[in-house]
């Protein structure tokens, strides 16, 4: 109902008296020359009060005409009478073309710019390389080429694997993704150490240039010297640096433990849940509850609802939490079955650690059981290389 | 004659369950509660106040009486009355 009289208000529509004698003729009339009338109101026996649209108004004058009563306007309403009356305001009309006029211009500049997904490079440092190529705040926005921005800071930066250049509204929204970088290639003619990159027991050394310093059977932890570039001069005590070079292969041990909980409890639903809704303003929220939750164990879940179009970014949000009550079972489970899923689980967490020129000496699983929990320790011995490259400070 | 046509009228829309009002040209009188009256297929007004109102129809006179009543909207098709409606006769 409240739509149709919007409408109607901004359509615009008279309040009209009418008064005579043959009223009812007259609303027959009126309806079957399909002149739309609502809220007709009997004031006393001549007079009827009734609302019109402004165009049924004026087809009304052929039917006061054939019926003969007297039609007095008490009232306009809606839209197109303001407007009019506004006509002979010229000042105010062209204050809201200024007004227009100015919000159009100010959201059609840049006024912040916003970056994301930074984490070594600063944001301080995109933002100047992107001055340099004059886009900063305070530029109309629709100058601004997104694909050559793009392609620009991929241009500047080596490790961004990923730029994305956003406008929205008055904000320019950069994101990007960086990469690691490569480990900087050394050049041959630096003088360089090896060292080792992690701990381990050495395997094998092959130096190609430089001093090996470590021999098999040696244990050696992280940072250590294996190859020197450091050579001395038996005859005139000088030091002499090179480019050492070679493979040092040692083996490593890499272990896991994975405690794992015989008696499992698993939450299963009963089915019954409840809703609450929270209407949110910013960070405040506004809760509607509908008492306490009865249920003992439950999970909660939390579901936004879209109260308007998607990319809209007010701070007005739905939320839905919905409560769903749980049974706790507790379940034993079999020690064999579980001592296989452990070892698995167990291998994979290890074989994202593992290099991958890793070769694999010898795989160990041990079980431990103590409290009702399960531990699996499995301990993998592999031979890889651990040598590392490092530049010898000269000064 | 008029009376077999309107027979068979009624038993081909009993038949086929077509709605009555339309195959028949009958008012249809729809209340809510004691507040609004919907009366579509009506001949016109033939008296309105505030306390009774007389509408033409094929079946007769439907007369209702009530208190403040006022005519929501009056369409060629349909009437639309809201007010404390208190009886609704249909004199033959």
């Amino acid at each position: 109902m409240q739509v149709i009289k919007t409408w109607n208000y901004l359509r615009g529509y008279v309040i009209i008296k009418v008064e005579g004698l043959t009223l009812e003729r007259f609303l027959n009339l009126a309806a079957t020359n399909d002149i739309y009338l609502w809220d007709i109101k009997r004031v006393n026996y001549t007079v009827l009060e009734m609302k019109a649209s402004i165009e049924g108004f004026k087809a009304l004058k052929e039917v006061i005409k054939k019926v003969g009563c007297r039609v007095e306007i008490i009232e306009k309403k809606g839209l197109p009478f303001i407007l009019y009356k506004l006509r002979a305001r010229k000042m105010l009309g062209f204050g809201i073309l200024i007004f227009l006029g100015l919000i159009i211009f100010l959201s059609s500049f840049i006024w912040n710019i916003e970056v994301t997904g930074n984490e070594k490079i600063k944001t301080q440092d995109i933002i100047k390389v992107l001055e340099k190529e004059n886009i900063k705040s305070g530029i109309i926005k629709y100058n601004i080429d997104k694909d050559y921005t793009k392609h620009f800071l991929l241009d500047q930066f080596d490790n961004f694997s990923f730029v994305s250049v956003d406008i929205k509204g008055t904000k320019l929204i950069i994101e990007v993704k960086e990469q690691d970088l490569p480990p900087e290639k050394i050049d041959i003619a630096t003088p360089c150490n090896i060292v080792a990159n992690k701990k381990g027991v050495i395997v094998k050394v092959i130096a190609r240039n430089g001093n090996a310093v470590v021999r098999k059977g040696d244990i050696v932890d992280k940072g250590d010297v294996l190859i020197s570039g450091v050579i001395s001069d038996e005859n005139s005590g000088e030091y002499i640096f090179v480019h050492s070079d070679g493979e040092v292969l040692a083996k490593t041990v890499y272990s896991y433990r994975l405690d794992e909980p015989i008696i499992k409890s698993i939450k299963e639903e009963t089915g019954r849940s409840m809703e609450m809704r929270e209407l949110k303003f910013g960070e405040k929220g506004l809760r509607f509850s509908k008492g306490e939750i009865p249920f003992k164990d439950y999970i909660e879940e939390v579901r936004e609802v879209k109260l308007f179009k998607k990319n809209t970014n007010l701070p007005i949000k739905l939320l839905v939490y919905e409560y769903n009550e749980v049974e706790i079972k507790e379940t034993k489970q079999n020690i064999d079955f579980l001592k296989k899923s452990t070892h698995i689980k167990a291998v994979k967490e290890l074989n994202k650690e593992l290099p991958e020129k890793a070769q694999i000496e010898s795989k160990d699983v041990k079980y431990y059981v103590e409290d009702g929990i399960l531990s699996t320790v499995v301990v993998i011995e592999a031979i890889e290389d651990i040598g590392e490259k490092q530049i010898i400070n000269t000064n | 004659m008029k009376s077999n046509m309107e027979n068979l009228k009624y038993n081909l829309s009993e038949a086929l369950e077509l709605p009555k009002d339309v195959v028949l040209d009958l008012p249809k009188i729809t209340i809510i509660g004691n507040i609004q009256l919907n009366i579509s297929n009506h001949k016109g007004i033939i008296e309105y106040t505030q306390e009774t109102l007389r509408i033409n129809s094929n079946v007769g006179i439907v007369k209702i009486s009530g208190n403040n009543m006022e005519l929501k909207t009056i369409l060629s098709e349909e009437i639309i009355v809201v007010g404390l409606i208190e009886k609704v006769e249909i004199i033959c």
